[in-house]
């Protein structure tokens, strides 16, 4: 059992003894294939050199083709669906979410509200995405529903939670005290 | 369960209420003061010379004992208020102050060093006349008191009686003196008016009558026309003044038969003045001296002696407004107090035995010339180590200030008693600083130029920062001197309003007719005032017609007076920062006042109006310039005041006209045979209420009921029978006189406190029947719609508001009650109740509420309603004042601060205690042990770290760019 630790050791030494040996400052490197450890990247790369331009990769066809296009179509109706595929997973979370008021269901509700309100900012942008589709403008507007049918959601939300000015008491901070016509004072005759 | 969980609830919100003073808070914010009252018997201590005392009584019910070096009390025993715990005399011997209380009722003696209760004794019923300590054999003995009909004698060392005698024909003769002179006889003195002296004597041992005498033989009937004033002097020789014939009578009173003599004096009596005499008895084992003063005017003392029954004058002093004997060892010294000149007077020292006067013994006391006339002087003489006699002397002024001094016209100490008995007071914001008043200057003023403008405001700032900097740079210098050594003297020149007017002016009136400027934060009397000829039983009312809020004019306090006899009224018109009575003059009052109504009105100079209404329903408006009366007759069909008789049960609402007259226009009569009012309560003018409504728990609104004219009518009724007796509390209109809702507590009795405030009423009262008090709200709301949300006028609302009740045991008896009051009105309300031991509790208005359930439900518990508990707790930690009680507090006042959360409270009784109290928590102020160090120090250690990182990361990203 002490054999093998002992040959371990020796290693060990060797290796740091391999480290500190001196380091040139700089050196150029005239002949190819030189196994020395400064020249490892270009080794990596291989034992010839390519003219400039050339890759070893092969070069895919661009040339567009009818199964490409159905896959953009299903492509775009991925981009349009999302927001309504999202309200189930929305509609548990606000379930487990519950109604009280604290840090973890304020998150969500922010995040539910901010989503779709920032779909519905970068319209513009999703709409040029789905430029290339043939069913552009019903896209569109599959998209804008569920962004739509999001924020209201989130908009429940916020109502279940309380959150919204809907009841007079929300207003009851801003209402001025009446002013008063007449004047009156007096008392215990003295 | 549901039970548990109440508890739970109830349990957990009293927790979060618990708001009680730390350790190292005591005396912080808060002050108290301790007073006496106005002193009717004094007595120095002096039988040993290390331990000093005086001892008073006054006639608050008082026995105290002060520290004559400080003033400070020692000790205070508070007896019962009123007759009962009067204080008929005080004698003192040795180390026993002798009370005889409640007109005869007690005897009492006190242990002067600590003031524990040596004994007491009952004595029997009768009338107290006089009580005199009695020595056998050259030592004090016993006590002596003579009442109407009996005179018995007490140990002094256990009070037990040693005999009572009843006195003979006690119906006919009015006995007034009892004497001893170290004998074995005990002497009682009666004057049957128009006919003659009767001299009793009994014996010391036994109380056997050894003499009757009825010296009618020796005096003629008519010099007893009026009871004559007689005194023992020397050997027992009775001397009596008689006013009209301007002569003494001398009669022996140890000598088998009695022979009067007759000596004038050719001494001239002040007009209408009763001559009164004067004698000194140093010990009570021996006979008094034979020197004795003379009054004979207001002014004028003689100085006699009876040397060989013959009378002969040694000295006359005239002017001289007091005279005093002193006994030191064996000596004795009159002390007379002579006017010196119009602010001064002085006290000399006059050999009692010759008259002569003695050296270099001259204090010269100087009067404040806003106080009173010295009206008694006590003197305490001590012997010095050269055997020359030196002296200290108690004055005391018409004003009850009590003054001590020694000689050289030193004073000691002074204590203002008359805040023994505060009537009304008020508290005003300080003014501004100079520099902060030409800020807020530079605001007002109409605006000349840019540059002009522009430049100003420079220097306004560069003025600010100077004095920031001063202000640092003191701060700074006072940090290395040792804590004891500051001092923040508090002068009426460096009087400022701090930056959230925390520290304001405490305008207190007493009862003596004396005003009191005192600085809320250290208690300190900066002005006093005092007013020379109001009746002792004069009302006051105390206004602040103009705050401080109008630099250049000064603020303007106006104080009501009206003397209950004659119904007339005076107005003292005075700046409430230096007490200074105001150039404006008020306006003559030639008929009684009624009533007063300060109007929101203001005259050009910003100061409010005041309407006086007399008894013919005229009004009289102060100030009553052109501008004023104008405004008035603009607004009088807006103005109404309401005017309550409660002698004919009768409550009368007035409309003024143009031309200051006033029309009745409603009249409510609560017939006085039956039912007696006993308060009638407005809100108060300064309360703000910040929400309009309540939050239900369905987050609908329920709007309170806040009409600013609402008046809470309380009544009791005239029979006090336990099944019979009831409390009604009547909730009237007072622009229209409309009854808004009348409940009646019935077996409920009196006495009453009230408080009334935003939408709710809180009453205490006796309940009869369950022989408890019990606590009582009203709320009032409009219900869920408002009627009419921008303006408020009591002719048009048509509906009446929804009222709501509940009642509470409340564990203990109340003296006064009063609600907190800040600025804004947003923080919660607490009720600030004074109780008879002396606490101030700070009760939640929350656990005073209507509407807690009996059960509690989801939507009540939203609304943090506690469920219904009859018994309302008292919790040792409400008690704003721990353990600085106030003893007999007859009135809270509380003023809002600049702070949303502090609301300053005043309790005032007997003693003065000044705090603030924090109902909702201090919620806008850090705390007091925040750690400005460490968060400070992490802020700088992150803005610190920040940069450092940031200058490494930078550092690494071009290592990693030059890789």
């Amino acid at each position: 059992n002490a054999v093998p630790t002992g040959g371990m050791e020796e290693v060990a030494v060797s290796t740091r003894g391999g480290g500190g040996t001196r380091r040139m400052k700089w050196a150029l490197e005239l002949s190819l294939g030189n196994t020395r450890s400064r020249g490892d990247r270009q080794s990596s790369q291989g034992d010839t050199l390519y003219p400039i331009g050339y890759s070893d990769k092969p070069v895919p066809d661009t040339s567009v083709q009818e199964a490409d296009r159905n896959l953009v179509e299903k492509r775009c109706w991925d981009v349009a669906l999302g927001p309504l595929k999202q309200i189930p997973m929305n509609l548990f979370i606000m379930y487990m979410s519950g109604n009280t008021i604290s840090i973890f269901p304020i998150m969500m509700v922010c995040m539910m509200a901010w989503r779709p309100i920032q779909a519905l900012m970068s319209l513009s942008a999703t709409f040029k995405l789905l430029e290339s589709s043939s069913q552009q403008w019903l896209q569109g507007i599959v998209y804008l529903i569920g962004n739509l049918l999001g924020s209201a959601l989130a908009i429940y939300k916020c109502q279940s939670m309380g959150l919204l000015p809907t009841h007079s008491s929300d207003w009851l901070a801003f209402i001025e005290p009446p002013q008063r016509m007449e004047i009156m004072g007096g008392g215990m005759v003295l | 369960m549901a039970n548990l969980r109440t508890c739970l609830a109830f349990l957990f919100l009293c927790c979060s209420l618990c708001d009680a003073v730390y350790e190292d808070q005591v005396g912080k914010f808060d002050w108290r003061q301790q007073y006496v009252g106005k002193v009717l018997f004094a007595h120095f201590e002096s039988h040993s010379q290390a331990s000093k005392k005086l001892i008073l009584a006054t006639d608050k019910n008082i026995v105290a004992s002060l520290n004559p070096r400080t003033g400070d009390l020692f000790w205070r025993q508070v007896d019962k208020a009123g007759p009962e715990g009067h204080i008929d005399t005080l004698l003192f011997h040795g180390q026993d102050a002798v009370v005889v209380t409640g007109n005869g009722r007690l005897l009492r003696s006190w242990e002067s060093s600590v003031g524990a209760l040596n004994w007491e004794m009952l004595l029997d019923p009768g009338s107290f006349l006089a009580a005199v300590l009695v020595g056998t054999q050259d030592s004090v003995k016993f006590v002596a008191v003579l009442k109407k009909a009996t005179v018995s004698l007490h140990y002094l060392s256990n009070g037990h009686q040693k005999w009572t005698e009843t006195l003979p024909d006690s119906d006919t003769v009015h006995y007034q003196a009892v004497y001893s002179s170290g004998g074995s006889q005990l002497f009682v003195l009666g004057v049957v008016p128009h006919s003659h002296l009767s001299i009793i004597t009994f014996n010391i041992e036994d109380g056997e009558i050894t003499s009757q005498c009825n010296s009618a033989v020796c005096f003629s009937s008519e010099v007893l026309v009026i009871q004559a004033r007689c005194t023992v002097v020397g050997q027992g020789v009775l001397i009596c003044a008689d006013a009209s014939t301007l002569s003494l009578y001398m009669l022996p009173l140890s000598s088998e038969e009695p022979v009067g003599l007759q000596q004038s004096l050719d001494l001239d009596l002040a007009l209408g003045f009763q001559p009164v005499l004067l004698t000194t008895q140093p010990n009570p084992a021996r006979p008094p001296l034979a020197q004795f003063f003379l009054q004979l005017g207001p002014d004028h003392h003689v100085l006699l002696q009876l040397s060989d029954g013959h009378l002969s004058p040694l000295r006359d002093f005239q002017p001289a407004f007091l005279v005093s004997f002193a006994t030191t060892g064996e000596k004795t010294v009159a002390a007379v107090l002579s006017p010196k000149n119009e602010t001064a007077c002085s006290v000399s020292l006059y050999s009692a035995d010759s008259g002569r006067r003695l050296l270099d013994t001259t204090v010269t006391i100087h009067l404040d010339p806003n106080g009173g006339k010295p009206e008694k002087l006590y003197v305490h003489a001590f012997l010095k180590k050269d055997d020359s006699v030196g002296y200290r002397v108690l004055v005391q002024t018409e004003d009850h200030t009590i003054t001590f001094l020694q000689q050289p016209g030193r004073i000691v100490w002074t204590r203002e008693e008359a805040l023994a008995d505060v009537v009304t007071m008020e508290m005003v914001d300080l003014p501004l600083t100079g520099t902060q008043a030409e800020l807020e200057g530079e605001f007002g003023k109409k605006a000349d130029g840019l540059a002009a403008m522009v430049l100003k405001r420079l220097s306004s700032q560069l003025i600010l920062l100077q004095a920031w900097i001063a202000h640092l740079w003191k701060l700074f210098y006072d940090a290395r001197k040792p804590r004891s050594q500051v001092k923040n003297e508090v002068t009426i020149e460096t009087l400022a309003r701090d930056e959230f007017n925390l520290q304001k002016m405490m305008v207190m009136v007493t009862a003596s007719g004396k005003l009191f400027g005192i600085d809320s934060k250290s208690g300190m009397v900066l002005w006093k005032h005092y007013l020379r000829n109001v009746q002792p039983n004069a009302v006051f009312k105390l206004m602040v017609q103009r705050t401080t809020a109008h630099f250049p004019h000064p603020p303007q306090c106006t104080l009501l007076i009206k003397d209950k006899e004659t119904g007339l009224a005076a107005l003292h018109v005075f700046n409430p920062i230096f007490g200074k009575k105001s150039h404006v003059t008020p306006p003559t009052l030639s008929r009684p006042v009624l009533q007063s109504l300060l109007l929101p009105l203001m005259d050009q100079d910003y100061s409010k109006v005041l309407l006086l209404i007399d008894d013919e329903y005229k009004v009289t408006a102060f100030p009553s310039t052109k501008n004023v009366l104008q405004q008035l007759q603009e607004m009088a069909s807006a103005i109404y005041f309401f005017l309550v008789d409660a002698s004919q049960g009768k409550l009368s609402g007035f409309r003024l006209r143009k031309d200051l007259s006033t029309e009745l226009i409603w009249e409510v009569v609560i017939p006085p045979e039956v039912q007696k009012i006993v308060a009638v309560k407005g809100k108060r003018a300064n309360e703000h209420v910040h929400s309009q409504g309540r939050v239900m728990g369905d987050r609908s609104v329920l709007y309170k009921y806040l009409n600013p004219n609402l008046l809470a009518v309380v009544t009791e009724s005239v029979d006090t029978h336990q099944e019979r007796s009831f409390v009604g509390v009547f909730l009237i209109d007072g622009v229209t006189g409309r009854i808004i809702h009348e409940a009646v507590q019935r077996k409920a009795r009196g006495p009453i406190h009230l408080v009334h405030s935003e939408n709710w009423v809180v009453y205490e009262y006796w309940n009869a029947k369950s022989r408890r008090n019990e606590f009582s709200v009203l709320e009032l709301f409009e219900g869920t719609e408002l009627y009419n949300s921008t303006v408020f006028s009591s002719l048009d609302r048509p509906h009446l508001p929804q009222v709501l009740q509940q009642s509470y045991i409340f564990p203990s008896s109340i003296s006064t009650m009063e609600a907190t009051l800040t600025e804004k009105g947003i923080t919660s309300r607490h009720l600030l109740v004074g109780l008879p031991s002396g606490a101030i509790l700070s009760l939640p208005k929350m656990f005073l509420d209507p509407r807690r359930p009996e059960m509690a439900t989801e939507q009540s518990r939203e609304e943090n309603l506690i469920p219904y508990a009859p018994e309302m707790p008292i919790r040792t930690e409400w008690f704003i004042n721990y353990n600085q009680s106030v003893t007999r507090v007859r009135g809270i006042y509380t003023a809002p601060s600049g702070l949303e959360s502090t609301c300053l409270v005043v309790a005032y009784g007997l003693d003065i205690f000044q705090t603030r109290v924090y109902p909702s928590k201090q919620f806008d102020v850090l705390k007091d042990d925040y750690d400005y160090v460490l968060i400070s120090s992490v802020l700088f250690g992150l803005f610190f770290a920040t940069m450092i990182s940031k200058r490494l990361a930078q550092v690494k990203l071009l290592n990693r760019a030059w890789r």
